[in-house]
């Protein structure tokens, strides 16, 4: 699949802090895209990388093959970023802010007011649409970040912290949009701070700590790397139970309390059945079951970890 | 309309629009100081002045006010509007469009120009109330009026992405634009000050502008005027050239 984002040896360094430390990344097409990482770990460096705000110090990045520097307009044409901080204008209001804006990529007026009514709808602040943005409230600013990005009907979708500070129910109607608007073909690259955000609509994460890449995988993959709880609760106290260590080896840990035993295993899920069936096989008899999955918040924060103390600096900006 | 343009006509509507809806900012202000320039310089004080340069006092000076709220205003627009959008980071909206930086600098200077063009006018205008106008040489009063407008907008392009903060742009107009103005031979005449500062006052660019405005209006001049737009013309198109380069490289604009 071609590359929406096509990243190779990427470098920014701001005197001697190095906020990007040779990037490398790809970004297919069509995809939903998520970049985690700690404060600093160089996300935003990242994004502004690619619409213009921060000049590289070394490396090539494009954008559906436009250069970020030599075809800077082609390639900014084709993304719609939507910042977690607030730079929007002050002096208009919301709906002329939006035509205005499709008027820099070259969109004429009359075409620019029909698409701005339609985001303004589509983000559920029409209504607002004669207001200046210091105006709206908080979760309404939310949504206008989202509706800026989308007036030009972007190739590639950037979403820096979209729902930070949002109550649980516009989160969710944000994440609807975004997940319509990838389902069309609209590529995605989302960075956030809650793991969950990432775990339910990414296709793939890339983990970035300290400046570089420590990992790119499916949420699936990475959580199949953390371990889960696979917790029976038995009828009686048994005297003896069997070794689940030694007949499988995806088995770490096995803990009895009294009726209740945990064992913890990777891919929790395909171990219980034998758990249960060995149990079975010894004459225990079980009468609750439960597995506790690790998330990915888990797994992230066991990765980079080992990048603590690097990442005491905030250098995105 | 090509992509380009529509872009480009984006920008100087958003520019110009920004300054025309709020008159109480820019076009209030001039207007109360020139009606009260007019007033005391021209009605009080003037009439107890001799002809300067075989004209009244008052028409002696209206050129070098309009000089004066024309450079301040296009100046102040564009410094003002860079500023603001580098401090509170909207100007990231054209930043991150496909807005060519020819296109970008070319729209805060045109609209810029444009401000100052209508304070100028609005100068005039108060003067024409006071005393009876005409225009000896209308080529030269536009010419002049069009490049020193120019002029001073590609220079606060300058200004606003160098400030880094709210006092850089006071200093800017209190300290520079404004004393350059007022040594610049608006309220005298170069030929009644001793010849030691009439020569120091030739190193002042804004002599060459009041003079040039002056001779458009009452057809007598104390310098050259087609040396002076020469010189002012090619000024102008070196500080829009440094502009855009300035706006390639991101001064003030990129990390």
């Amino acid at each position: 699949m071609a590359s929406a984002i096509e990243i190779r040896n990427l470098t920014k360094s701001y005197g001697d802090v190095t906020a990007l430390d040779g990037v490398d990344l790809d970004v297919p097409e069509g995809s939903f895209f998520g970049l985690l990482g700690p404060n600093g770990a160089g996300k935003t460096t990242f994004i502004n990388i690619l619409v213009g705000l921060v000049r590289k110090s070394g490396g090539t990045a494009t954008v559906f093959g436009y250069d970020v520097e030599d075809d800077y307009r082609e390639a900014r044409d084709l993304i719609g970023l939507a910042p977690q901080e607030f730079n929007v204008d002050k002096f208009f209001p919301i709906q002329e802010i939006l035509e205005t804006k499709a008027g820099y990529h070259g969109i004429p007026r009359d075409v620019a007011r029909e698409r701005a009514e339609e985001v303004l709808k589509r983000v559920g602040i029409y209504d607002k649409r004669d207001t200046r943005f210091d105006w709206l409230s908080g979760g309404m600013k939310r949504r206008f970040m989202l509706a800026r990005a989308l007036i030009t009907d972007p190739d590639l979708l950037i979403l820096d912290e979209p729902t930070a500070g949002v109550d649980v129910q516009l989160r969710h109607e944000l994440w609807e949009t975004i997940i319509d608007l990838n389902d069309k073909g609209t590529t995605i690259l989302l960075t956030t701070h809650y793991i969950e955000e990432a775990e339910r609509l990414c296709d793939e994460v890339a983990i970035l700590d300290s400046g570089r890449i420590i990992e790119v995988a499916s949420p699936e993959e990475l959580m199949d790397r953390g371990t889960d709880d696979i917790v029976v609760q038995l009828r009686d106290e048994p005297t003896a139970i069997p070794d689940f260590a030694a007949d499988d080896d995806r088995v770490e840990s096995v803990e009895l309390d009294g009726t209740r035993l945990v064992v913890t295993a990777q891919q929790g899920g395909l171990v219980a059945p034998d758990v249960v069936q060995a149990l079975d096989d010894a004459g225990h008899e079980i009468v609750d079951l439960e597995i506790s999955r690790t998330s990915l918040e888990e797994v992230f924060v066991e990765m980079t970890r080992q990048g603590e103390g690097r990442a005491t600096m905030e250098v995105d900006q | 309309m090509n992509v380009d343009l529509t872009g480009f006509v984006a920008l100087l509507r958003r520019e110009i629009l920004r300054f025309v809806r709020r008159p109480r900012n820019t076009f209030v202000p001039p207007f109360i100081t020139n009606v009260l320039y007019f007033s005391v310089f021209g009605v009080i004080l003037g009439e107890r002045i001799d002809q300067i340069a075989g004209v009244r006092y008052i028409l002696f000076i209206l050129p070098g006010l309009i000089v004066l709220g024309a450079v301040s205003n296009a100046f102040e627009n564009a410094s003002f509007s860079i500023f603001h959008g580098r401090w509170n980071r909207y100007i990231e909206e054209a930043l991150t469009s496909p807005l060519s930086y020819t296109s970008m600098v070319g729209a805060y200077i045109l609209a810029s120009a444009t401000r100052g063009l209508v304070v100028g006018v609005l100068i005039a205008l108060i003067g024409a109330f006071f005393t009876a106008v005409g225009v000896a040489k209308p080529f030269y009063l536009v010419a002049f009026m069009l490049v020193i407008t120019l002029l001073f907008a590609s220079i606060g392009v300058v200004g606003g992405l160098w400030a880094e903060d709210w006092d850089d742009l006071t200093m800017m107009n209190q300290f520079i634009l404004r004393p350059l103005v007022f040594f610049g031979g608006v309220f005298y005449s170069l030929n009644e000050i001793p010849e030691l500062f009439r020569q120091a006052s030739l190193l002042n660019p804004m002599i060459y502008m009041v003079n040039g405005v002056r001779f458009g209006f009452l057809g007598v001049t104390e310098v050259d005027p087609n040396l002076s737009l020469g010189i002012l013309s090619g000024l102008t198109l070196a500080i829009v050239g440094i502009d855009i380069a300035l706006f390639r490289r991101g001064y003030g604009l990129t990390d």
